[in-house]
């Protein structure tokens, strides 16, 4: 995917963004606008539209261009827009093709290489918001000082499978290994815990591009009565029961909820265990193939790979 | 103990029946609910009632090939199935959650299948 | 809302265990405002009880804690209607199988009828009124299968008025009777009753024979099937036969008589047999020199008719039905494998019933003079062995055939009337002959016609000096016995017909493990599948004997014409529904639907939005766990009478 493998587009560095910005205005012929990012004052990139070559000039793709624009895509069907999109990113737009909510036709698809996106958040925890940030995609100084990069890197992408120096494992969450190490009695305190601390603010559902149901969903409604309005860690656990129910088959990892979640919980913990039991069950993997019928809206007369007789 | 029992009608539910008119004895926690097709029981029914406290879940239907709506259960074998690997990720010990296929006629097999996991729950109790 | 609770004590079926005032007291339950306990409320004055204090107390809702609603919920439907609510304002709970007949302490039985009861109320307290919608049919009946089941079936319904298709994927109707000389315990002729019947149905003029022809596949709902019917390739013009079987005189090429069971030889082209019905030749490819050596072409050429088209192709009609009778029958059981002991096949002169029957009849390869297969000698000694894939769990057969005793008395009778010489044995486990006449016929061959019946199987039978020696245990007496047979008649078990659970599959309806077919009630509706407007006639849902068939084909043409007669069909309220303001469109409900009962609409503003096809929802639900925010819903079960149902246990 991209050109130029290994390649990373700074503001400044002129032939690569000139190839970026070339691309969207060349997308322009047939899109209405292209979903990109461009550059902000404090540092990192901020998602954009781009509506003619005159407001190309401002798009830039670095390191900071965390969000995954695909979650723009459905509410946009009945448009043709282009979209600056990384290999994670371009899942979640196969996915949303594989339940037409998404027609590839219509989608201009620019893909760029992904070197890992940086944290910017707990980098400035760390080092103070004046630091400074100079990242090329494989080297990192913050505040004029050699850093280790994989250590900056935002989680989603630590796993990452198609970028150079990612682990290729796309379970591999921060706190795995002590969430497996705990019973499941442990666990439920575990989760307890993290869910109390949720605030009903909705982002890990609204950054999720798989989430199209928007202002129809279960989570908000009294018919059916799934879930109460209250903002406690009973309810909280029961939005993310709903989440991981609803994605069950069609997420693609990318990781956006748990970024957005402002109070950190680790959402990505209970998806990718679905995720793995998907592939371990149906050999199956969101947003690969367009065409592939989703396990849970198929079945397999002779029964599945994990058979039980 | 609260144990709760999703059966579909066509079966599962017959098979109970036929072991009350066989009377065969059974321990009395679990509750049945009637659904049509194991195809219409939400994983989301079954974490509710384990966030609510239910001790344990048991889903029964027809055996697969014999739905009453033809496919029902296959698409409930995929959901219940993963749902059954998901509960330890949740916090819900495995061995809470059981489904199974008891046809109208095993009426004696749906008591041993009652008498099973209900011996199961409690002896995490 | 107000809910009256009425709990039944079924005599003592419930009450002995549960305490059915206390399962009452479910009554101080929120909404409740009647509670009380009936001695039968399925009995007339339990059912009055409950009409008179749904109108006293102006009830609009009603839980009944009583037996299975598999039992007597459409009992208490009807009831409250009476009492002027919508029959779905009704729910029940099972107290009786599921509680007071599987507990026998009293305290557990009753809080559990307690938490059912409130489970109950829960629920019918989200219920809302639902109401069928009525939809026009097709008024025409597809018969599959055109034995004597299928036969009677075609003509009861067309006698009644509505047009028939008969579909039959054999080259003739008449089915398996069609091959029997003599029928138990009249010895009337079969062909002689069946004939008049082949005939009257071909000549019927609102039943259309499609002969050579099998179900391809079915859409559709009750009331209005849609099906394609295949009509296979015979290369005879049906149209230009006229049966007069100069081909089949002409034909170099020979072939196996399926009509006479395999004794006797046909040829590629044959009209099946002369009595056929339509008498019409048809070649098989498999055997014919035109089309495994590329020429020949004599019946071409010898048919005055010009009725031999080699180009023939298979032709596949669709066409409306609003009910499909389905009487495919059965075939005798191969019983070849899995009884090496009895030569598995290898021995000319092991045969089975149905071929003996051809050795028998008049109409037969040997024109009616007995005559074993090997050297065409006269037996003097016969000897008939039941249950040869009946009542034998060892192969995997544990039915009984339920004619096997009756055709092996026939047969032996026939035997002696044929060769009066000839001396009959029968191996027998139990001599099963409850009918009419049946018992008396059985005696009548043992003592009028001195067949030796021996109770036990047979162990072993081996050639020897063109004699077959035949081992089995007389249990009676505890002795081995040993006879030196001429012929030995295996009494073949009954097997669904090939194809069966295919056919099955295609029709939606469920089958059992032999591939009979199942009926929705062994009892109470028998003839009925669990696919509305499909039924079942004869030996295609067990094995059955021709008065059996015959009054079940009945049974299911007034099924049909029943289902029929009013022109049009109420749909099943508690089917899925749409709220089409909240549908995003996505069709995950469409992806899983087993019934394409779901289909696209253009919402006001232009999106797609899926809408459900009354008549084609079963009711499943699972569509309504397929769509995220659940505005697909099936009625009747929906989500919140689910999580109210469950809540109310955990509360």
């Amino acid at each position: 995917m991209g050109t130029g493998r290994g390649r990373f587009y700074r503001k400044g560095q002129v032939p690569p963004v000139s190839e970026l910005k070339s691309k969207i205005i060349e997308a322009l012929d047939e899109a209405e606008f292209v979903l990109g990012w461009t550059a902000t004052g404090s540092g990192a990139a901020a998602p954009a539209r781009f509506h003619n070559a005159g407001e190309a000039e401002d798009a830039v793709f670095d390191s900071t261009c965390v969000h995954n624009l695909a979650v723009q895509l459905p509410r946009l069907k009945d448009k043709t827009v282009g979209i600056v999109a990384k290999s994670c990113d371009a899942r979640s737009i196969v996915q949303l093709a594989a339940e037409r909510e998404v027609d590839l036709e219509r989608v201009k698809l620019i893909a760029v290489d992904c070197p890992g996106m940086i944290d910017v958040k707990s980098i400035r925890r760390s080092f103070g918001f004046g630091a400074s940030i100079e990242d090329d995609g494989t080297s990192l100084r913050i505040a004029s000082a050699e850093a280790e990069r994989e250590e900056f890197i935002v989680a989603k992408c630590r796993g990452c499978e198609d970028r150079d120096g990612g682990a290729g494992d796309p379970g591999n969450h921060p706190l795995r290994e002590k969430f497996y190490s705990m019973s499941a009695v442990e666990r439920r305190a575990f989760w307890r815990d993290h869910y109390s601390r949720c605030i009903r603010c909705y982002a890990c559902r609204e950054a999720c591009p798989m989430c199209f149901c928007r202002d129809v969903c279960i989570m908000q409604t009294r018919d059916p009565h799934w879930i109460g309005g209250g903002v406690n860690s009973a309810e909280a656990e029961m939005m993310q029961l709903i989440r991981v129910n609803h994605l069950a088959g069609r997420c693609s990892g990318c990781g956006e909820c748990e970024r957005a979640c402002p109070v950190g919980i680790p959402l990505m913990l209970l998806i990718d265990e679905q995720n793995r039991v998907i592939q371990e069950m149906f050999g199956y993997r969101a947003g690969i193939d367009p065409e592939a019928k989703p396990p849970l809206l198929s079945f397999n007369i002779k029964g599945d790979i994990w058979e039980e007789e | 103990m609260k144990l709760i029992g999703f059966l579909c009608n066509w079966c599962s539910y017959a098979g109970a029946d036929m072991a009350g008119t066989s009377r065969i004895q059974q321990p009395g926690d679990l509750h049945i609910v009637r659904m049509p097709c194991t195809g219409r029981i939400n994983p989301l029914l079954i974490l509710k009632a384990f966030q609510e406290g239910a001790d344990g879940v048991l889903v029964s239907g027809c055996h697969p090939g014999d739905c009453h709506y033809n496919d029902g259960n296959y698409y409930a074998r995929r959901r219940l199935e993963l749902l059954a690997r998901m509960l330890p990720a949740f916090g819900i010990a495995s061995e809470r959650f059981q489904y199974t296929w008891v046809s109208a006629s095993e009426g004696a097999r749906w008591a041993q299948v009652v008498d099973d996991f209900t011996e199961r729950v409690r002896s995490l109790q | 809302m107000r809910i009256g609770v009425f709990v039944c004590q079924c005599g003592t079926n419930i009450a002995a265990t549960v305490d059915t005032e206390k399962a009452a007291a479910a009554g101080s339950l929120r909404d409740v405002h009647h509670a009380e306990t009936i001695q039968y409320t399925c009995s007339d004055p339990g059912q009055r009880a409950i009409i008179d204090a749904i109108r006293e107390k102006e009830l609009t809702r009603v839980v009944i804690a009583a037996c299975s609603p598999r039992m007597h919920e459409t009992t208490f439907r009807r009831a409250v209607t009476r009492a002027g609510l919508n029959p779905f304002m009704m729910d029940m709970v099972n107290i009786r199988e599921h509680c007071s007949w599987v507990h026998s302490d009293v305290d557990t039985a009753t809080g559990k009828a307690i938490d059912l009861t409130s489970m109950g109320v829960a629920r019918v307290r989200k219920q809302a009124s639902l109401f069928s919608s009525k939809v026009p049919v097709t008024n025409r009946v597809l018969v599959i299968g055109g034995g004597v089941a299928g036969i009677q079936a075609a003509l009861d319904i067309a006698d009644a008025g509505l047009p028939v298709t008969m579909v039959e994927r054999g080259p003739s109707i008449g089915g398996n009777m069609a091959r029997l000389d003599k029928t138990f315990p009249t010895l009337d002729c079969s062909s002689c009753i069946l004939t008049p019947r082949m005939v009257e149905a071909n000549q019927h003029e609102q039943i259309d024979l499609m002969v050579n022809s099998e179900v391809d596949t079915v859409r559709g709902h009750v009331g209005n099937f849609e099906v394609d019917i295949r009509k296979k390739a015979t290369c005879v013009i049906e149209e230009k036969c006229t049966g007069c079987m100069i081909c089949q005189e002409k034909c170099p090429s020979r072939a196996p008589d399926e009509f006479n069971a395999g004794v006797g030889e046909s040829k590629a082209i044959s009209v099946p047999f002369p009595q056929a019905v339509p008498l019409v030749a048809n070649l098989r490819k498999e055997h014919c020199r035109q089309f495994i050596r590329g020429k020949c072409g004599v019946c071409k050429k010898v048919c005055k008719s010009g009725a031999i088209d080699y180009e023939q192709e298979d032709e596949v009609t669709t066409e409306r039905f609003g009910a499909i009778v389905v009487a495919t029958g059965y075939e005798p059981y191969d019983w070849r494998e899995a009884y090496p002991d009895y030569g598995g096949g290898q021995y000319p002169d092991v045969i089975t019933s149905l071929q003996y029957e051809r050795l028998l009849s008049a109409s037969g390869p040997t024109g009616g003079h007995v005559r074993r297969p090997s050297d065409g000698e006269e037996p003097r000694q016969v000897v008939f062995i039941s249950c040869v894939g009946s009542r034998d769990e060892s192969v995997g057969r544990p039915f009984c055939c339920s004619v096997g005793c009756m055709y092996i008395a026939k047969q032996a009778i026939l035997t002696k009337e044929h060769i009066p010489e000839s001396q009959s044995y029968v191996f027998y486990i139990d001599i099963r002959a409850g009918g009419k006449g049946y018992e008396e016929f059985t005696r009548r061959a043992q003592k009028e016609y001195g067949a030796v019946y021996l109770r036990g199987r047979v162990g072993k039978i081996y050639p020897s000096k063109g004699k077959l020696m035949v081992m089995g245990t007389d249990t009676l007496s505890g002795e081995q016995v040993e006879i030196e047979a001429d012929l030995v008649v295996l009494a073949a078990g009954f097997a669904a017909a090939e194809g069966a659970g295919e056919l099955a599959r295609k029709l939606n309806i469920s089958y059992d493990q032999y591939e009979f077919l199942s009926e929705s009630h062994p009892k109470l509706r028998p003839v009925e599948t669990n696919t509305g407007g499909i039924f079942l006639a004869g030996a295609c849902q067990g094995p059955k004997d021709i008065p059996g068939s015959v009054a079940q084909a009945s049974a299911a043409a007034a099924k049909a014409i029943g289902l029929l007669s009013k022109g049009e069909l109420e749909t099943s309220p508690m089917v899925a529904a749409v709220n089409q303001t909240r549908c995003t469109g996505c069709f995950k409900c469409r992806d899983v639907c087993p019934y394409n009962a779901i289909e696209a609409v253009e919402a006001r503003d232009g999106h797609q939005t899926a809408r459900v096809v009354d008549s084609l929802c079963h009711g499943c639900g699972v569509c309504n766990v397929a769509c995220p925010p659940a505005v697909i819903s099936l009625k009747g079960y929906t989500d919140n009478q689910l999580i109210a149902e469950t809540l109310e246990l955990l509360r």
